[in-house]
């Protein structure tokens, strides 16, 4: 059971390891079948701790393996080590099972690419990286995986490095997790101070005799670093721009690695977010913050992968609604049908972006449908379960959320259900606009020029997954079903206590009023369709809203340009003047004053003789004098 | 003990280092410099013998020796760069030799 769980860990590292050592002594196919069978084969590790954790009896679903002493400083000790209970081995099926899928992907969608192999080199080092912050042991480790994370994405946002845009939002990736990074690490400190340790259980134990004001900021830190991870306002403005990566890498930031480890750090640190109340409904209402913006953004964007970098960002502001309430099960329950639908999404688009020669707006695509049977429906499939429409997988999980809001009762649970609500109406909105632009109507010009008749929809080891995850996303919500079955809440429960279940009548009545709202969002999308206008059709609101609420102009002004702006006066009132002019002084005052010297080196033995005479003469003078 | 008291061999001792020393600064012939230092190393080395038997202890006569073989093989150098020097066709004169002037 542990051994699958390392097996699960390593197999990975290997892949990537394996990859960058061969360099070009192996083929380009070589590298992607090395890459998607360590990925499947850590899926085989996660199933036997899986299977292994599933035979412990109740109470008994908690392992830590410990490899050796990593640090060791006093009493302070950290160590390389793995805990193996069952939320981690949730999320290890699901990072490495969608990512295997998403690699397998990959060999069709990279095929031709120059630099094939870095690609999957980094692909292996990305899945990777997520199977170590989830499969981490402690809070440093966790820490580790998350830096690593971080990197992978800075490394496959920027792949293709001749794309100035791609190398922009790689950068931009990169600082904005930096800054949840940092608050992570303080937070890490100021645990270390507090408790002495890093491990989970020694921390979680201390977590209630802690001070408010430092359990508070313990919690302010990570819910810091969460929010960037997980792109939630307001550090989300990464996620849009890292849609300049190949589209596997945005199936794979969005689905099964990355943006949903803010949610597994909000559920796996519950005990310190209980702890502080405060900072867990912050959590809870950045998410809901973040599922209103981002859905209304989604509905006034062009190109097919930022509407759905949108949805993911809505969608994981759902979870961390979820987690903010204390529903552990369902938002774990949500990360992982939202990584069924969403990495299908993403594939499909990917597939349509293939077939149209890398073309990603919206508005010269349509009428697909008919030439592209079978990615339309998996497609379809995705939208259905974005929406929540019943039986498919996002219905299950995305109503128990706002259920859940609901039963916590009092101002802020209602305030939530209500964002939940009109979350679950612009979602509606946003995914119809979406699917009938991309595929109905007659097909665009632009489309009969570039789809290729009878060239098959792409290539097998892209249609294969794809068909994987259409069932997994039709299916995959039925281990909960309310009152009658839930299973897999009572399997995360075991590791995280629910602080609030919303009972079977709230679960119901929430399930009708979300699905139809949702049937509203698709019936006014289609009126909006058929009619051939746009659902947002004020000018001004359009303006601000394509300018996705002035974020990125905001920081512009508030960071970016106070800090050119205080650079460029330092540079021309300290560096220019002070710095640059003494060292100039100095230098120029140190060779006069070595001109001088130089002038008592005559050359002259003799002189030098009577020197050293005269000198030891005073020192004797001086030695007998001082006797 | 036999022989004049120490302090006489300490005065004739001082004599020949002063020689030797006035030597070294005042003549500009390298083999006289030479010369004056070797004198002025005999002269410690007189200090030494005559230290060493009014203690009666014979670390002062072995240290004499060392320096005796240091000083041979200071001559053989400083004889070597003269040497050198005459052949190159030189002028003998320490003065003249001041290329290390800063």
């Amino acid at each position: 059971m542990v051994a699958g769980a390392w097996i699960c860990l390593l197999s990975p590292l290997g892949g990537a390891v394996a990859i960058t050592l061969a360099g070009t002594r192996i083929s380009r196919t070589t590298a992607a079948y090395i890459s998607t069978l360590t990925t499947f084969v850590a899926f085989g590790g996660a199933l036997i701790a899986f299977f292994g954790l599933w035979a412990e009896g109740h109470g008994d679903r908690e392992v830590v393996s410990t490899a050796y002493t990593w640090l060791e400083s006093g009493d302070f000790r950290v160590e390389l080590q793995i805990l193996l209970d069952t939320l981690s081995s949730t999320m290890m099926l699901i990072v490495s099972g969608v990512g295997g899928l998403i690699v397998w992907y990959s060999m069709g969608y990279m095929r031709g690419d120059d630099e094939e192999r870095r690609y999957f080199a980094y692909m292996s080092l990305f899945v990777f990286s997520m199977l170590m912050l989830v499969q981490a042991g402690n809070l440093l480790l966790l820490l580790v995986g998350w830096g690593l994370v971080g990197l992978a994405s800075y490394l496959l946002i920027g792949f293709w490095h001749q794309k100035p845009e791609a190398v922009a939002a790689a950068k931009k990736a990169f600082v904005m997790n930096a800054i949840g990074d940092a608050t992570m690490a303080l937070a890490l400190v100021l645990l270390i101070w507090e408790t002495g340790t890093l491990g989970y259980f020694g921390v979680f134990d201390q977590a209630s005799s802690m001070s408010t004001t430092t359990v508070n900021l313990v919690a302010l830190g990570l819910l810091g670093g969460a929010v960037a991870k997980s792109a939630q306002i307001p550090l989300h403005t990464w996620l849009p721009d890292a849609m300049e990566g190949p589209t596997p890498v945005s199936a794979l930031i969005h689905a099964a690695t990355m943006v949903t480890a803010g949610v597994y750090l909000l559920v796996r640190a519950h005990p310190i977010f209980e702890a502080a109340p405060d900072v867990q409904h912050l959590a809870a209402i950045l998410g809901a913050i973040t599922l209103l913006v981002a859905g209304v953004i989604a509905l006034v964007q062009w190109d097919i992968k930022r509407v759905i970098a949108y949805s993911t960002m809505s969608q994981i502001g759902y979870m961390f609604l979820a987690a903010g309430i204390g529903a552990y099960g369902y938002a774990i329950f949500h990360l992982m049908t939202h990584a069924f639908f969403k990495a299908l999404l993403f594939m499909s688009a990917g597939l349509v972006i293939h077939h149209l020669g890398g073309e990603q707006d919206i508005r010269k695509m349509g009428g697909l449908h008919a030439l592209m049977p079978k990615t339309h429906m998996a497609f379809a499939v995705g939208s259905l379960a974005l929406m929540g429409i019943p039986i498919f997988s996002g219905f299950w999980s995305k109503d128990g959320i706002i259920a859940a809001a609901f039963a916590e009762g009092d101002a802020l649970g209602y305030t939530l259900f209500a964002a939940g609500l009109v979350g679950a109406l612009l979602t509606g909105l946003y995914t119809t606009r979406l699917y009938l632009t991309v595929w109905r109507g007659q097909p665009s010009s632009f489309v009969s020029e570039h789809a290729h008749e009878g060239h098959g929809e792409g290539p097998r080891s892209m249609l294969y997954p794809v068909g994987v995850l259409t069932v997994l996303a039709t299916i995959g919500g039925l281990v909960v079903i309310p009152g009658v079955w839930e299973p897999f809440l009572h399997w995360i429960d075991e590791s995280a206590e629910p602080l609030v279940k919303a009972t079977v009548a709230q679960d119901y009545g929430t399930s009708a009023l979300g699905v139809s709202l949702a049937l509203l969002g698709f019936y006014v999308a289609w009126r909006a369709y058929r009619a051939g206008r746009q659902i947002v059709t004020r000018p001004g609101t359009w303006h601000v809203l394509e300018h996705k609420l002035f974020f990125d102009e905001a920081y512009d002004a508030l960071f970016y340009r106070p800090a050119v702006a205080l650079s460029t006066a330092l540079r021309r009132n300290v560096e220019e003047p002070v710095v640059e002019r003494s060292l100039d002084e100095i230098g120029s005052g140190a060779l006069q004053a070595g001109g001088e010297v130089a002038r008592i080196q005559s050359g002259l033995l003799r002189t030098y003789a009577v020197a050293i005479s005269f000198a030891v003469v005073v020192l004797v003078v001086v030695f007998v004098a001082v006797r | 003990m036999d022989g004049p008291d120490v302090g006489w061999y300490l005065i004739v001792a001082a004599a020949l280092f002063g020689i030797g020393a006035l030597g070294v600064m005042l003549r500009r012939s390298p083999l006289i410099v030479l010369l004056s230092l070797e004198i002025m190393l005999n002269a410690a080395n007189l200090t030494l013998i005559a230290f060493a038997r009014q203690h009666g202890d014979l670390g002062g006569q072995i240290f004499a020796l060392a320096v005796m073989a240091v000083a041979a093989a200071e001559v053989a150098i400083g004889l070597g760069l003269i040497v050198a020097m005459a052949r190159r066709g030189m002028l003998l004169d320490v003065d003249q030799a001041s290329a290390l002037r800063g």
